[in-house]
């Protein structure tokens, strides 16, 4: 029997994915939960597991071909040949196709294997499929297409408020403002404008020699977050160096002997434990400002993402409930963690739900840096590389290792008094180990 | 006690579409009026006036039946039989009214004759009888507004001064008529008495005869009245009204008029009586305050029509019975006045839906504006009715989305529909000016009137 195996939802909302690699050929033997190819969606880079034995008679995509959920992208042949299906079976397979989609619910990779339906091998079918995407066209007014087009609205997915669903202009502004495009008012002559200015420099550009790289769906999704926290957080960022000195010995005392025990020591669990301190004191920075409501919604959880650099991008793999590890469970979760988004390992959940973030640019050697709240976060902590110094200390020159910081938080509302007092504590802490055991 | 959902105080053209339209939405509906079916429009106002307006045409039309060729007419001989007229009118009016009688049979209204006097938030007395309701719309509609001019009440005591109902219960013709105010009804009559031959001035405080209009439609409009023989005494301030004269100051000059009527319209006030128990939010003018579902400040009371002092138009009143009624059982919609269409039957007639350039300006939208006469229009040339023209504003920043058509000319009360309907569709200039229209129409100057409005218009 084939099975037309259809890229299923691994939910978090992602509706599409690339096939960056197929891990399988036509012929090959599969088992269940082998994974077919490695997809990468605007969230995450995934394996997708098979949901059946067999043998794959048709890869149905190319490498770099988007798939949506839904579509047929392998067929398997289960029972070692493809037979064909009487219509009674196609109907009772389509209905019980719409049972299965009615039950389904937004799952997460991993789980996806058996709550994929069988779909019998039909090119009506097909057709059934690719007319399902043509004909989802909104019913829109001449205003509402073109102001959806500019401001980068899918008028497809807008629910419209006039007669019979019409989507209106308003439908559009009201989406286009949950999905915080272009905060700041521009007036439509003004888009007109830089639009054609960026066609002049386009075509400049292209009497150049020069390479045009299509953005990948991870990297769009990342620009897309840094414009909206950019345009929508009003950032300042406080900075100041630590002496970390007793810190620095203290770690070297321990970091051989821990590491019998495969536990690399870095300073990241140190400040995570620090931080997480001080946010218990100050929660304005471990918040998120509900512009709707004009509501502050503090958390009362300590989730801290940890911004990784990996070959595809920047990614930020969280520790959730952070405060409640000890200062080695953390080393071991960030090496963890880290290692994971490297390797590009990571699953989706492992990427949500962040409260605070910290960024370690210090690791690749940075000093000092702005970073960008990771947004709808309230703050980020920017931690450099930390250097030996030589510092005054009672009226002596003497040598020192510095840590360097930075924090960067939202202004409309965090007052920069606060911004320095967060540093100050932080300073405490870690100047002080002592203070860390006492006080975190 | 009789048990509804839904009770509606009112049988005038927003309650009666109110019933209708919560009947067919499943509700038990039952409609308390102490008068006749179908309000002041269909008795009192809209009917009975457009049909006078309409026999006026008719007579205007006779009157210059020689310019196309029409012999054999005396013009000394015709006349005007007002009786006649007025029998007619009431023909037309009665059937309307007998009509709405059977779209409530047909659509399983109750109807209860008498006065209803609203009891608590759920129970509603009409002569004795109580009824009890889920939901109340009022649809009370209004009363005329007669202001605080010195001798203005007495002169209705003793019928000198009339408005509408007297007008329409008149027998005979007058031969000289004052009209007091400003309103469409002030401008309608004046119109009508003009036209059957009756000698007309018309006084009013403000600058403009219709300021809430376009100012170019209402200087156009000034001048076709004074062309036809209307005398205009503008700012004027009426200091005395007695049955022999009427004293006024205007530019700081003192004036005195007399006449055998004074036809006087001031606009409205909302009709509250009976509603007095339910203690209502009111508006600074006392209308009762809505929002955009109809929804008074009671949760389960709406009121509908002139007692909320929107827009006192029938065919508003009529929409905010749909849009209360959808509300009542479920269906979330509500009201754009400025998607609604506002006529006044002069001749030309004038029409007007969306922003005029007054209010773009005071909005601080961006607009651009087109304007076709209707002298270069060939359907008003046949007709040899090419005094007017059609102005239509749109919204530069929105593409060139509609946002006022403003018009005044012989057909304008149909020449609107289109203007309403492109911007309910949030249509623009651009589509509008690839719309082919019939030829020849009056409709092809608003085609016109877009093209001036991107760049130039073809037929100018």
């Amino acid at each position: 029997m084939r099975f037309e195996f259809q890229f299923p939802d691994i939910g978090e909302g992602i509706h599409e994915g690339i096939i960056t690699k197929w891990l399988v050929n036509v012929g090959d033997m599969i088992k269940e939960g082998d994974s077919v190819a490695e997809v990468e969606t605007d969230k995450v880079t995934t394996e997708i597991p098979s949901p059946k034995t067999g043998k794959i008679v048709e890869l149905r995509a190319n490498n770099g071909d988007t798939i949506h959920v839904g579509d047929v992208f392998v067929v398997i042949d289960t029972e070692g040949n493809a037979e064909d299906v009487s219509p009674e079976e196609i109907k009772d397979t389509l209905n019980e196709k719409k049972e299965i989609v009615e039950e389904e619910n937004a799952g997460v990779v991993g789980e996806v294997i058996a709550s994929s339906e069988v779909i019998a091998p039909s090119d009506e079918n097909k057709e059934n499929n690719e007319d399902k995407k043509d004909v989802k066209k909104a019913l829109a007014t001449p205003v509402a297409r073109k102001l959806a087009k500019d401001l980068g609205v899918d008028i497809n997915q807008i629910v419209g408020s006039g007669p019979n669903g019409r989507v209106m202009k308003e439908d559009i502004i009201k989406a286009s403002e949950k999905l915080q495009v272009g905060k700041q008012e521009i007036t439509l002559d003004e888009t007109i404008k830089t639009a054609s200015q960026a066609q002049e420099e386009k075509l400049l550009i292209e009497d150049e020699k020069i390479e045009r790289i299509p953005l990948t769906k991870i990297r769009k999704t990342i620009a897309e977050k840094m414009t909206q926290s950019r345009f929508t957080i009003p950032h300042t960022t406080a900075m100041d160096e630590l002496d970390v000195t007793e810190l620095y010995e203290l770690r070297k005392r321990y970091k051989d002997s821990l590491r019998e025990e495969e536990i690399n020591l870095t300073f990241m669990p140190f400040i995570i434990k620090a931080t997480i301190a001080v946010l218990k004191q100050m929660p304005e920075f471990n918040s998120t400002l509900d512009e709707e409501n004009d509501e502050l919604i503090l958390k009362k959880f300590y989730h801290i993402g940890i911004a990784t650099d990996t070959d595809r991008g920047l990614m930020v793999p969280v520790i959730k409930d952070a405060d409640r590890l000890s200062i080695v469970e953390l080393a071991k979760k960030v090496d963890e963690i880290s290692n994971k988004a490297k390797n590009n390992q990571i699953e989706l959940k492992d990427l949500k739900g962040s409260s605070f973030t910290i960024t370690n640019y210090g690791s690749i050697g940075g000093y000092y840096g702005i970073p960008i709240i990771n947004y709808p976060e309230s703050a980020i902590l920017g931690v450099g590389r930390i250097v030996q110094k030589p510092i005054i200390k009672n009226d002596e020159i003497v040598k020192a290792w510095i840590l360097p910081l930075s924090l960067s938080y939202d202004h409309r509302i965090i007052d920069g008094a606060s911004g320095a007092r967060f540093l100050n504590m932080m300073k405490e802490l870690l100047e002080n180990p002592e203070m860390l055991l006492l006080k975190a | 006690m009789k048990k509804y959902d839904v009770v509606v105080l009112g049988g005038g053209p927003g309650g009666y579409i109110a019933a209708i339209k919560s009947s067919q939405l499943g509700k038990k509906v039952a409609v308390v009026e102490k008068d006749k079916l179908g309000g002041i429009c269909l008795n009192w106002g809209c009917i009975p006036t457009k049909t006078l307006l309409a026999y006026a045409k008719h007579f205007q039309d006779v009157l210059r039946s020689e310019d196309f060729g029409i012999g054999g007419i005396d013009k000394s001989k015709v006349y005007v039989d007002i009786e006649k007229m007025m029998l007619k009118k009431d023909e037309t009016v009665n059937k309307l009214v007998s009509g709405i009688h059977m779209l409530f049979k047909k659509n399983g209204v109750d109807l209860y004759n008498g006065f209803g006097k609203v009891i608590d938030k759920s129970h509603i007395d009409v002569g004795g009888e109580n009824l009890s309701f889920e939901y109340l719309i009022i649809a009370t509609g209004s009363k005329p507004y007669i202001p605080a001019i010195d001798g203005l009440k007495e002169s209705f005591d003793s019928g000198k001064a009339i408005n509408n109902m007297g007008i329409l219960t008149q027998k005979e013709k007058f031969d000289k008529v004052l009209v007091l105010g400003n309103d469409t009804y002030s401008v309608e009559y004046a119109t009508f008495y003009n036209s059957i031959g009756t000698d007309v001035t018309m006084i009013y405080s403000d600058k403009n005869i219709l300021p809430q209009y376009d100012s170019k439609l209402s200087q156009t409009l000034e001048r076709q009245l004074k062309k036809s023989g209307v005398k205009l005494v503008n700012n004027a301030n009426i200091t005395k009204i007695s049955d022999d004269k009427i004293t006024l100051t205007q530019n700081g000059k003192e004036k005195e008029f007399t006449a055998d009527k004074y036809i006087v319209f001031y606009g409205i006030k909302p009709n509250l009586s009976g509603l007095e128990s339910l203690k209502l939010e009111k508006d600074e003018m006392g209308f009762i305050l809505t929002d955009e579902n109809l929804r008074t400040s009671l949760p389960n009371v709406f009121a509908i029509g002139d007692v909320n002092g929107k827009m006192p138009l029938a065919h508003v009143a009529s929409f905010e019975g749909v849009i209360a009624s959808e509300n009542i059982c479920g269906i979330d919609s509500k009201i754009d006045y400025l998607k609604i269409p506002k006529v006044v039957y002069s001749f030309p007639e004038i029409a007007s839906v969306g922003l005029t350039e007054d209010e773009a300006k005071i909005k601080n939208i961006d607009y651009t504006v087109g304007k076709f006469p209707l002298s270069a229009n060939s359907m008003a040339s046949i007709k040899a009715e090419t005094a007017g023209f059609v102005k239509i504003l749109a919204d530069k920043n929105m593409y060139g989305e509609i946002i006022g058509l403003h018009i005044i000319g012989n057909d304008a009360s149909n020449m609107i529909a289109e203007g309403v309907g492109l911007m309910n569709l949030e249509g623009t200039i651009y589509d509008l000016a690839k719309i082919v229209h019939p030829h020849p129409t009056l409709t092809e100057a608003i085609v016109e009137a877009s093209l001036a409005a991107i760049d130039k218009p073809l037929n100018i």
